[in-house]
């Protein structure tokens, strides 16, 4: 019987190495679609990478990310302290045989922020995010790994809009912080992961869920017309020009304030995000 | 898809002034990786005349600016000062080809033309890159970690010419 920590460690592994179809055939069609060479060239070499990834079960990029984690939990199931520490110990079997990139500082408060601790040589000591919790109907105790890279967490943006009882204006803001982001990002072609919510913790909170649940092939007219709207800046992969800027928009809208500010969490996601895979425990 | 012009390291100094903005390369042969912590290192022992000591030719050479982890490599923004600042003063230590990500600057782009030097981005693209590396050494400054001076021997790395003659592909 495979214990919980192997299953988790695939998973850590299958999201740090794979793209799912739906984002294998995004690239398909952009490749397709796409007019400026330069920008084909730099799409198809994307996804032969993906090929070659998941054929050794390799790293997609060389910053294999953080793992964030996202477990759904059914009615009947139950989240005990011992399974969050097994989980946590299949993050590390996980990252260690990715390999993750040893990424973990060492040493206290001062020495984690200016890094004059150096960094420990174990891909496994790196610690994931605290654990995202959502009760689902479904009978089901389900795990996703997220592998969230460096690039777009210094791209992402969490801020307020003043939406001025107006969709259009929450989604011209939103086109504008992604043009910026996407054309700083340098990794690209994008995805555009957006929550909106009534807190940052809870617009971020939002984001992820969409990163989740996102699905190239299935896109909201809210998604289609940021991913629209962004392409139309002609950024193109690598910022070397054409139509794919981005290649999709995952957007998760929650419960809203009544009030005239409405609380957006935006992340930049990179050619290879979202790095994701899931298990059921 | 674009025709790839096949380059071996070290680069001569007729293979580098025929590139233009926009060709795709190959690169074959052994090239250098570094970035931000040991690149101002390499200019400094340039200055000093101790890159043989540290066994070190950069004649022809390629510089790529990337890590090299357990996890792979991968190009880090060129365009980071710590980096970018390196581009003048080691072309003229005979690199002829920095390797990276990202947009330089307009004088940047210049003083690689005066040394007949280039820039190319490289997607990263990890895993393929993995396939295409068939040996790796630490020459340099080990105690940096994955941000040591290393030697890779490269079969066949694509790369996309972004400033060449002064000119840029972000222009």
């Amino acid at each position: 019987m495979i214990s919980i920590q192997e299953k988790v460690a695939d998973c850590l592994v299958r999201a740090g190495s794979t793209f799912r179809e739906d984002q294998k055939n995004a690239y398909r069609k952009a490749i397709a679609d796409e007019t400026n060479v330069q920008s084909c060239w730099v799409m198809q070499q994307v996804l032969d990478n993906a090929i070659v990834a998941e054929d050794r079960r390799s790293p997609l990029c060389d910053d294999t990310g953080i793992p964030h984690l996202f477990l759904e939990v059914g009615k009947k199931r139950s989240v005990t302290g011992e399974l969050l520490g097994q989980i946590k110990e299949g993050v590390a079997m996980g990252l260690r045989q990715l390999p993750g990139r040893p990424m973990a500082i060492k040493g206290d408060d001062y020495a984690r922020i200016d890094q004059s601790g150096g960094l420990d040589e174990d891909s496994g000591a790196l610690a994931p995010s605290p654990i995202l919790i959502k009760p689902v109907e479904e009978d089901v105790l389900r795990l996703t790994i997220l592998m969230l890279g460096g690039g777009p967490a210094i791209r992402g943006i969490t801020q307020r809009v003043f939406h001025k009882h107006s969709v259009d204006v929450v989604i011209e803001e939103i086109v504008n912080r992604a043009k910026e982001g996407v054309s700083k990002l340098g990794c690209s072609p994008c995805v555009l992961a957006v929550g909106i919510g009534r807190s940052q913790f809870e617009a971020t909170s939002l984001m992820m869920e969409a990163m989740v649940y996102g699905d190239f092939s299935k896109q909201s007219d809210f998604e289609k017309r940021i991913t629209e709207k962004v392409n139309e800046a002609n950024i193109g992969p690598l910022g070397l020009g054409g139509k794919h800027s981005v290649l999709a928009t995952f957007a998760k809208i929650g419960p809203q304030r009544a009030s005239g500010v409405r609380i957006v969490a935006l992340r930049p996601c990179c050619c290879f995000e979202p790095r994701r895979a899931t298990i059921e425990l | 898809m674009q025709k790839e012009i096949e380059l071996t390291t070290p680069l001569s100094e007729e293979s580098i002034s025929q590139l233009k903005v926009g060709d795709v390369v190959t690169i074959t042969g052994n090239i250098y990786t570094g970035r931000d912590a040991v690149l101002p290192k390499i200019v400094k022992a340039s200055q000093e005349g101790t890159l043989n000591d540290l066994g070190i030719d950069l004649q022809g050479s390629v510089i790529f600016h990337t890590a090299v982890s357990p996890a792979g490599v991968g190009p880090t923004s060129s365009n980071k000062v710590e980096i970018e600042c390196t581009f003048e003063p080691l072309s003229k230590a005979g690199v002829k080809m920095h390797l990276g990500k990202g947009a330089i600057s307009k004088e940047t782009v210049k003083a690689l033309s005066e040394q007949n030097a280039v820039f190319a981005i490289i997607p990263p693209v990890t895993a393929l890159l993995g396939s295409q590396t068939v040996e790796r050494e630490v020459i340099a400054f080990p105690e940096l970690g994955m941000e040591a001076f290393n030697r890779l021997k490269v079969v066949k790395y694509q790369a996309i010419i972004a400033a060449a003659k002064g000119e840029s592909i972000y222009d």
